[in-house]
């Protein structure tokens, strides 16, 4: 039951720090030495420049970043940001994961703090029940060392057995005799794919370039660009970001990025006054991940680049168009050139602009064109799909369940936003109900259950503005409530499509402050 | 929708133990306006006080004929849990504190410091008490269960959980007279007029303290209730009753049949006991599951009447099951307890005030502000100096 949290644990914002301070080209060999320097108090040499505990771990320049920030907060090592830096980009680099070992697990270095996890048991209710299951499965380990992350755990918080879903069992005895040798079989520290990806992993000059990239904002709108990339030294760049969201708003911003282990690109850039971080995967001229705001990690992009020279049809933006309407739609990708063919029922009535990341044209949908996808073709690229309805059958709100908290106040935390959209189902020809995209929607909140009605939850826990944007309420206990609770709240989320008025539900859970949140939750 | 519930007693317990409800944080840090180092008066023999902790290490006595702060004594070192309990000759309180790893004998005449044991006395280990604490029958003993973890460079190696017995007359450097491996998992504990140790863990077992042997007073983790599920029982709050009561809440699932579906199961909630007199254990269910309590006592003056507190106070018959009143509270309170006539209820926890109820009508009679902070999960003990 110790109450010693990492309060003050590094934050999101920290991480990108990391990306932003520009490394010096002898890095590589400062890394070591600084390791070496501050570890070999409490590590032991073992030969072959080996370091125990640390030289038997891989795992993400996050992970790295929290292991030496635990060292600080816990065991006062003392590390100037820019040697930690230094240590985290040696570590990250000969000791990180191969891409197909972050597979289905990037959410959480990506700040997807409202994915909902699934993850078998025991793993579940033993691991993920505290933290995300993804902090677990974005680490490779040998036994002794999945063993010693469990006594490492129970000393540390020692409430941690007498918790629900800990007390109904022997907890130590399963965590020792069951989990950690199922974590060393699932991630264990030599794999395949880790020696493959070592051998193959690309240099820094596989990077510079022009990027093309498109991204959705949620309750913002589809944006594309391009993003400059000029190689700065060693693993690090210089980036400018030219773009603008589907309303013509500019996108505009510039900062540095750095690589890690060959393929995981961390950028620090300010969009505007605005400071965003980015989270890809660089791999085959292909940038795929998300990008958010430095201080608001919820307001963020997904967002997917091509090099110039890796032709790719990236997105369709709209992705839809209804059934005997004119419309205006923009190809991204990179290598675009020539007149798409959208499938049948879609004709493309002029080329509005043609560039090799961007192609404008203007489209017409049949009357009785079939409602359903169609795969949208530009000489060989594809992969794109364009939605063609007729009436939208179903309503689904866009995260279907998520968290926003309370904050500031008088405190240090800030307010995490609820982010909506209205997502627009068809159903097809076939009667396979297919997704449409994004449209306009009106928005409120009500109660989700009799709880929230009697608690006035409504008026508590803050505003659903216009755009679909909920703005949770102050944080502390509030005397004009009942109980003096904080301003939570258990609340349905309503879209009301602004054409044809169908209705769609979400509910939304407005809580307490995350008073600690690092960088892989 | 009973899934659902049993969700929500998830979300409580797991709060419970992080200490950061949403209620209990905002007060946690408010400074103490008591003067370091005062005394104040010496009890009073005969009367009966209220003993509660807050922070920043406060313990206060409030004299019960009144309902009135009668003094604050100061604690050393940091605070947490400030579980506290009272010797048999009610003139020290032995509290557990300082981030769950030091007992503190405070002598309430004087508010000194008598007895301090670190639970770590091994080099390179750390030591925690969940709430593990209990005085001997003739107060010559202090017992705790700790949780050790050895602290080497580079790793932690858990070690086996240890009673710690101590003398209670071994001043401010106190070291284990004995010390014997215990089962995992243990909290709350009192010791009988046998001079038998009850300790809940999974189940609730019975300990020589001379010998370190210990057998299964209760078998709560493995129960066999025909058509019940495992009981869930956690229960911090080690309450010193005039009755020599020592009892827990649980909640388990009642099945409809041998298929044993969650869905149509009923849920209840009811207390294992064991008469500190006679040793004398028993499980009785005593409501149906509606809402959570945190604690819950029996009435001294109608020991079938059994009294459950968090979100509401509510008053329930035992052997009807039934609830027979509720009120609503300004906010959460953790921790119920009596005055030894069952006269007066008093709740504590969460914020600094201490809610006085009339056990009857439910009514609230006074209210009495603490100076200091949030009393987080301590239990109030009450007694008859």
């Amino acid at each position: 039951m110790k109450t010693t949290r990492l309060r003050h644990y590094l934050s999101a914002g920290t991480l990108a720090m990391l990306a932003c301070a520009v490394l010096p080209p002898a890095v590589a060999e400062d890394g070591k030495a600084i390791l070496n320097a501050k570890c070999m108090a409490c590590h032991t040499p073992e030969g072959n420049d080996a370091l125990s505990r640390i030289s038997h771990q891989r795992k993400t320049p996050e992970g790295w970043l929290m292991s030496i920030a635990r060292m600080q907060l816990m065991y006062g090592v003392k590390i100037s940001d820019e040697d930690r830096r230094s240590v985290v980009k040696y570590l990250a680099d000969r000791q990180g994961l191969a891409p197909s070992e972050t597979d289905g697990m990037r959410y959480a270095m990506e700040r997807r703090l409202n994915t909902v996890e699934k993850f078998d048991e025991p793993l579940n209710q033993m691991c993920a029940r505290c933290h995300s299951g993804a902090r677990v499965a974005l680490q490779r380990r040998p036994l002794q060392e999945w063993e010693r992350l469990v006594e490492f755990h129970l000393g540390r918080w020692p409430s941690l057995e007498y918790q629900m879903m800990s007390r109904d069992r022997d907890w130590l005895g399963l965590a020792r005799n069951e989990v950690a040798p199922q974590l060393a079989k699932d991630y264990p520290l030599e794999s395949q794919a880790w020696s493959d990806w070592q051998k193959s992993k690309p240099g820094a000059d596989a990077l510079p370039g022009q990027w093309s990239f498109s991204g959705h904002m949620m309750t913002r709108g589809d944006v594309r660009g391009v993003m400059s990339v000029t190689h700065d030294s060693g693993d690090t760049f210089n980036i400018e970001v030219k773009g603008q969201y589907a309303d013509g708003t500019p996108f505009n911003g510039s900062g540095s990025a750095i690589v890690y282990n060959g393929y995981e690109w961390r950028g620090n850039l300010k969009i505007g006054d605005v400071r965003m971080h980015q989270v890809f995967a660089a791999l085959n001229g292909e940038m795929k991940g998300r990008m958010f705001e430095t201080e608001h990690d919820e307001r963020g992009l997904d967002f997917s680049a091509a090099r110039q020279d890796s032709p790719r049809l990236l997105a369709v933006q709209p992705a839809f168009i209804r059934a005997g309407n004119e419309a205006e739609l923009t190809l991204v990708g990179s290598g675009l050139s020539g007149t798409p063919d959208l499938g049948a029922g879609v004709e493309v009535v002029k080329v509005l602009e043609s560039t090799p990341q961007l192609l404008r044209v203007k489209v017409k949908a049949a009357a009785d064109a079939a409602p359903g996808l169609r795969n949208v073709a530009l000489g060989a690229l594809k992969g794109v799909d364009l939605a063609v309805y007729t009436e939208v059958a179903e309503v689904k709100v866009v995260p279907a369940y998520s968290v926003a908290r309370i904050g500031e106040n008088g405190g240090t935390t800030p307010k995490v936003q609820g982010r909506f959209e209205a997502e627009a189902w068809g159903k097809g020809a076939d009667g396979q109900p297919y997704r449409i995209g994004y449209l306009p929607a009106k928005w409120t909140v009500e109660p989700f259950n009799e709880q929230a009605r009697d608690d006035e939850d409504v008026k508590f826990a803050g505003t659903m503005q216009r755009d679909g944007v909920f703005l949770p309420a102050g944080a502390g206990p509030n005397p004009q409530r009942r109980m003096m609770a904080n301003n939570v709240g258990n609340l349905k989320v309503i879209a009301q499509l602004e054409e044809g008025g169908l209705q769609g539900e979400g509910q939304l859970i407005v809580t307490v402050q995350r008073w600690n949140s690092p960088p892989l939750p | 929708m009973k899934l659902q519930f049993i969700g929500r007693m998830a979300a409580t317990s797991l709060g419970l133990f992080a200490i950061c409800t949403a209620a209990g944080v905002g007060l946690a840090f408010a400074a103490s306006d008591v003067p370091a180092n005062a005394s104040g008066p010496a009890l009073k023999p005969g009367k009966e006080y209220l003993l509660a902790t807050n922070y920043p290490n406060n313990l206060h006595l409030i004299d019960v004929a009144s309902d009135t702060l009668y003094k604050t004594c100061q604690m050393p070192d940091a605070f947490g849990p400030g579980a506290a309990q009272v010797a048999p000759d009610k003139k020290v309180a032995y509290v557990l504190n300082n981030h769950y790893g030091d007992i503190y004998g405070i002598e309430l005449d004087t508010c000194k410091t008598v007895f301090h044991a670190r639970l770590a006395f091994k080099p390179g280990e750390q030591a925690k008490s969940m709430l593990s604490l209990a005085v001997s029958p003739d107060g010559k003993e202090l017992y705790s269960v700790a949780n050790p973890t050895q602290i080497l460079n580079d790793h932690y190696a858990v070690q086996a959980p240890r009673l710690q017995v101590y003398a209670t007359d071994a001043g401010l450097n106190a070291q284990p007279l004995r010390t014997f491996e215990v089962p995992r998992q243990i909290s709350i504990m009192q010791a009988a007029d046998d001079g038998s140790l009850y300790m809940a863990g999974r189940d609730i077992y019975k300990l020589d303290v001379k010998t370190g042997q210990y057998s299964v007073a209760l078998p709560t983790g493995s129960w066999k209730r025909p058509l019940y599920s495992p009981p869930d029982l956690l229960y911090i709050w080690s309450h010193q009753t005039a009755r020599r009561d020592f009892s827990l809440l649980y909640t388990a699932a009642k099945y409809k049949d041998e298929k044993q579906d969650a869905d149509t199961a009923d849920f209840v909630y009811g207390y294992v006991s064991v008469d500190l007199t006679t040793g004398k254990t028993q499980v009785q269910d005593f409501a149906p599951v509606t809402e959570v309590y945190f604690t819950g006592m029996r009435s001294p003056k109608d020991p079938n009447q059994m009294f459950g507190v968090l979100n509401r106070l509510a008053k329930y018959d035992i052997k009807q099951q039934k609830l027979i009143k509720a009120a609503n509270l300004a906010h959460s309170y953790y921790c119920i307890s009596f005055d030894k006539a069952g006269s007066k209820l008093y709740l504590t926890g969460t914020f600094n005030d201490v809610a006085v109820y009339d056990p009857d009508s439910l009514e609230l009679v006074a209210n009495i502000k603490l100076p200091g902070g949030d009393m987080a999960t301590g239990t109030a003990q009450v007694f008859t100096r």
